[in-house]
């Protein structure tokens, strides 16, 4: 075999799953140019394989076929021409993406709520002062969203987002309870934007809820709903009384 | 719950699984109506390949329709002589659970809920007259290493635990569990002789 027989020990713990997250990036994007490499990593992934059939079967919560076949319309409008159009299930299908993005905000955010805890055990008074950072990776904070629950005002401060070249950012608020994400407007990348846009929301929605960022076309979807995936997104934690 | 599909032709004891790779062979010809007898004939494996990785159900729900449409976009890479259907789709939908469970690092393990720490990854003493003959090998072989090196791959495969769970499972340094799935993974390929 011509593969190193390091790079042939990497494809396997691939395979297998137990590399870390640099490490299985590395190698999924090495694998795209290194055909030998390709081969040994799906060479051990055919051996593994078979465990698969032993997995037991779960039945997922729900039948997410017309989900599944909503997407698929949406990457690829024609292929999916035998199956009529349903414009219900593309859009929840829509919202089931922002839902799980909000499951993973929520994991980013629970390592700030460690910290967190602590203090709130102590303080007697329901906090007022929340702050979200909004980030694409817990090293890379973007912007830094604070809102006082009493009024509902808040204000975003640029932390390294880069500006956004012909576009803007538009940023929305993620909550189960009000279905489709919802606009809080257009934000500025080079300095603080202060609005109030929060007060249509009820305090404990907006203490919950997902905040995120997309790039949008100057001024704003045109739709009022997000037109691309977030780049940036987070969770209010308590901050003060 | 829903009305059962049936799930017979996914056990390979009962013979080729012929109903899913003819099922395939359609969806890569883009039929959709085929696409949609896979999905109730195997969505509840596949769930379950991915559930027991990511175990919030929201997000193993999400990560299913993914893989699903993975499989949708691939179906024409899929040869039967390479391994069986279930197979081929279950490492589309488990790459894309390790890829999450890599991609949003649990803050600890109590992120897991309550009930979902496996006491031990048992091969499954009752599916063994399921067994296909790929399946008998490979556990015939996991069966020749050593107990706590055959959880690990177990854990590692069924659980989706990194080298870092391992260790902290086992109470060992991770260089050490390292050395353990690399040996483990080479003795297990010189067993099944490939």
């Amino acid at each position: 075999m011509s593969l190193d027989p390091e790079d042939d020990l990497l494809a396997a713990e691939f395979a297998l799953g137990t590399l870390d997250a640099a490490e299985r990036a590395t190698l999924a994007a090495r694998r795209q140019r290194e055909a030998d490499l390709d081969a040994a990593i799906v060479a051990w992934e055919q051996r593994l394989a078979p465990l698969a059939e032993n997995a037991p079967e779960i039945p997922a919560a729900r039948d997410f076929l017309p989900d599944i076949e909503a997407r698929i319309r949406a990457a690829t409008p024609t292929a999916f021409a035998r199956i009529a159009i349903d414009p219900v299930a593309a859009m929840q299908a829509q919202l089931v993406r922002w839902r799980a993005l909000a499951v993973a905000a929520s994991l980013v955010a629970a390592v700030v709520l460690v910290g967190a805890v602590g203090r709130e055990a102590t303080r007697p008074t329901e906090p007022h002062e929340f702050v979200a950072v909004l980030q694409k990776s817990p090293d890379a904070p973007a912007f830094a969203v604070s809102v006082n629950i009493d009024t509902r005002e808040f204000t975003v401060r640029p932390i390294s987002a880069p500006a956004p070249v012909g576009k803007s950012y538009e940023l929305w608020i993620i909550d189960a309870k009000l279905g489709a994400p919802k606009s809080l407007g257009v934000i500025n990348a080079a300095d603080i934007t202060r609005a109030d846009k929060l007060r249509a929301y009820a305090p404990a929605v907006v203490a919950d809820a997902t905040y995120a960022v997309t790039v949008e076309q100057p001024g704003g979807s045109p739709t009022g709903a997000p037109t691309s995936a977030p780049v940036f997104y987070g969770k209010l934690v308590p901050v003060g009384p | 719950m829903k009305e059962a599909p049936d799930t017979s032709q996914l056990r390979p004891g009962g013979g080729q699984p012929a109903d899913l790779v003819d099922l395939l062979a359609r969806v890569a010809k883009r039929d959709s109506q085929a696409f949609a007898a896979l999905y109730k004939l195997t969505q509840a494996k596949l769930h379950g390949v991915v559930a027991r990785i990511v175990p919030r159900g929201d997000t193993s729900g999400e990560l299913l329709q993914e893989a699903f449409v993975k499989i949708w976009e691939k179906a024409a890479d899929f040869d039967p002589e390479k391994g069986s259907p279930i197979a081929w789709m279950a490492t589309i939908a488990r790459n894309r659970a390790l890829d999450e469970v890599r991609r949003v690092r649990p803050v600890s393990l109590e992120d897991m809920p309550e009930g979902f720490e496996p006491a031990a990854e048992e091969i499954d003493p009752m599916g063994a007259r399921d067994r296909s003959e790929k399946l008998t090998a490979l556990i015939n072989c996991l069966e020749s290493l050593d107990e706590e090196k055959r959880q690990a791959v177990m854990l590692a495969y069924y659980r989706g635990y990194s080298r870092e769970a391992l260790a902290q499972r086992f109470d060992k340094p991770v260089p050490t569990v390292k050395t353990w799935l690399r040996r483990s993974l080479l003795q297990l390929r010189d067993c099944l002789g490939s």
